[in-house]
């Protein structure tokens, strides 16, 4: 079934509306969920690395780093913690998690505690890393990184999820306005087919006898506009014609 | 005598019947007939060979003590169960070998990671008096406090272990000494030990790198090689297990990278030299040269220790069994390793332990007979001994080297000249 002609624009628009929609929803949702997660897990790092900082105070003053290295490995496995290190106050290197070997880019890097800092180590991924002091800095810091692709992979999933949702309301709403198009088209396309009906009664579009005669019956506006073509024939012709 | 009197006597007579029949309850692990210790091991996984050998080895020395009557007329028993060298594994069979089977003490765990886990347990449950004999593992956590009392050790320390190792490396001339370890506990017990050898010297570790636990043989270790090849070390010390330091040094070789490679105890030499020679044989390479292993225990080849004789005697008389469960076919005994030769002196040590205890042992007196060993004489050439301050009972360290696809002491150390 062909859609009317007068209709193909409301349809267009009704496209562009969920268009405009569904993007603003998914940026507002990329967003949110970004800034949220991000925040969280920050939060979530921060906390770690002075729980870890506390907490290792007396293991570094005992020289005990296979104790120490065991605590880290626990924390490790918290989802989003990619890596942790603890430094002394040299920027010696205490106990780490890295597999294959420390990255040169944090060999390198300026390992001060404080500062929230983002890094992209090659054959690792990208990471954002909060550090936390060891007595105020004078034992040394912890340092913990949290994967940046694992936040992308939850916005992924959320904006995923919302797309997902989005689209069956899409193809609902789409498929009733349809619909509802149709309903609305049907009886101008009949009282189109009425007019043809007055003028040239054998048309192929043209309606009959008892179409034309249902329709003339109906008590809403199209039945209105039917009674108003009959009655404009009648006058311009002066000729009785068929209902 | 009405019918009813009659069925609840057979009732009673019954029950007695029933409750003589079975065994009295054990307290502590120990009844009447047998003492029970518990052990948790890798009996699985990639490094199963050392938790399979060290408990075969203990197995050799007790099947006979059991055999000519047991300890004070008890038979000793080990309830063992795997932990795949896993930390948290570890932990839940210690819980239920303390708190449901109620074993006398814990015995032969196997690792750093698995054993640095356990040891908050030991010290939470501290009013029961547990005590961890002789674990497999040369890490400091259970040598010092606020562990140390809860352990009881017979073999010496990686520090000790790597300080030897650092310190016949820089007599050969080889002071770029870099590390490759297993990037946990155990690996950074070794890491410490190198550093802290180093840094007596004046020197720093010239580089790392690091492998994951349970890392197997047929994969990969192209990156870690990679990272050597960087440093361009003198030498090279793995702190790590079997499978994955033969990788290592497969890769390595492969790579052209031909300085000395040491290994420390806790690897599994003969496990390592197994892989290494079946790879040779297929790749039409040598990868056995160019090895040191340090043991803690004097060699099975040398018959010049009288534990070394009368452990190659037990262990082809009884020649024991997997624990039960985990002797799949897959698995190839070994007729004489080092780590079994420790397993059985741990059993020997143990038993002498028992022994001293008396008839009515109790774990709440297991610290005071163990603080009053002192010149026990195992057969390893230099007696062992127990202090109120020394946990650790030898601190003997051997260095071999594969010659003729075995392990042989190292006599000359100009032989690593570089």
């Amino acid at each position: 079934m062909r859609i009317a002609k007068l209709f193909q624009k409301t349809m267009f628009g009704i496209f562009l509306l969920f268009g405009l929609i569904a993007l603003s929803t998914s940026a507002l949702c990329v967003y949110t969920v970004d800034k949220q997660l991000s925040t969280e897990y920050e939060a979530n790092s921060r906390t770690i690395a002075q729980t870890i900082a506390n907490s290792s105070l007396d293991i570094i003053l005992n020289r005990d780093l296979s104790t120490l290295q065991s605590l880290i490995d626990q924390f490790k496995e918290l989802q989003g913690i990619k890596y942790i290190y603890i430094v002394d106050e040299h920027g010696d290197w205490l106990a780490h998690t890295f597999v294959p070997g420390i990255p040169k880019e944090i060999q390198s890097a300026d390992r001060t505690p404080g500062a929230t800092v983002e890094r992209q180590l090659p054959g690792f991924g990208e990471f954002v890393e909060v550090s936390s002091p060891i007595l105020d800095g004078i034992a040394g810091s912890v340092h913990v990184g949290m994967d940046k692709g694992l936040i992308a992979l939850k916005i992924q999933t959320a904006i995923g999820q919302q797309i997902y949702l989005i689209s069956i309301i899409f193809i609902v709403s789409i498929i009733g306005s349809y619909l509802l198009v149709n309903l609305a088209a049907k009886p101008i396309t009949r009282l189109g087919g009425y007019a043809t009906h007055l003028v040239a009664p054998d048309a192929p579009n043209a309606l009959t006898p008892d179409e034309a005669q249902a329709l003339l019956e109906r008590a809403d506006e199209v039945g209105q506009m039917a009674r108003l073509y009959r009655h404009l024939a009648l006058r311009s012709e002066g000729a009785e014609l068929a209902p | 005598m009405t019918r009813r009197s009659v069925l609840i006597s057979a009732i009673v007579v019954g029950a007695v019947g029933l409750s003589a029949a079975q065994p009295p309850k054990a307290t502590e692990g120990v009844s009447p007939t047998s003492i029970t210790i518990g052990m948790s091991a890798a009996f699985t996984g990639a490094s199963r060979s050392l938790g399979i050998e060290l408990y075969r080895g203990s197995m050799a020395y007790l099947a006979e003590v059991n055999r000519n009557g047991g300890v004070h007329g008890r038979q000793i028993r080990i309830q063992a169960y795997d932990d795949g060298y896993q930390p948290n594994a570890a932990m839940k069979n210690s819980l239920k070998l303390m708190l449901e089977d109620d074993v006398f003490l814990l015995f032969n765990y196997v690792g750093t990671p698995t054993v640095t886990r356990v040891l908050p347990l030991l010290k939470k449950y501290q009013n029961l008096h547990f005590s961890l004999f002789f674990p497999f593992t040369g890490a400091q956590p259970h040598r010092e406090p606020p562990y140390g009392s809860l352990a009881v050790n017979l073999r010496a320390s990686y520090r000790q272990e790597t300080q030897g190792l650092v310190d016949n490396f820089l007599t050969a001339g080889r002071s770029r000494i870099a590390v490759f370890y297993q990037a946990d506990a155990y690996g950074r017990s070794g890491w410490v030990g190198v550093r802290e050898a180093l840094t007596k010297k004046g020197l720093k570790i010239a580089g790392e790198a690091t492998y994951t636990r349970g890392t197997k043989y047929s994969e990969s270790l192209d990156r870690q090689v990679a990272i050597m090849q960087e440093i361009k070390p003198d030498a090279i010390i793995s702190i790590g297990a079997y499978e994955a330091c033969a990788a290592f040094i497969r890769d390595a070789r492969k790579a052209g990278l031909d300085v000395p490679i040491a290994n420390v105890s806790f690897v599994g030499s003969e496990s390592l030299l197994a892989l290494l020679s079946a790879s040779s044989a297929t790749d039409d390479r040598d990868y056995t040269v160019n090895l040191v292993n340090s043991q803690v225990v004097p060699s099975y080849e040398s018959a010049t220790a009288p534990v070394v004789r009368e452990y190659r005697a037990l262990m082809e008389k009884h020649q024991p069994d997997p624990p039960q469960g985990f002797g799949d076919a897959g698995y190839k005994m070994l007729p004489y390793s080092f780590v079994s030769l420790e397993g059985f002196l741990n059993a020997k040590l143990l038993v002498e332990v028992l022994k001293r205890m008396g008839p009515s042992p109790q774990r709440a007196h297991i610290v005071s007979t163990i603080e009053q060993l002192s010149n026990i004489e195992l057969g390893m050439g230099t007696p062992v001994s127990f202090s109120r301050e020394r946990n650790q009972g030898s601190d003997a360290i051997y260095y071999t080297t594969v010659r003729d696809g075995r392990f042989v002491p190292i006599t000359n150390w100009q032989e690593w000249r570089k």
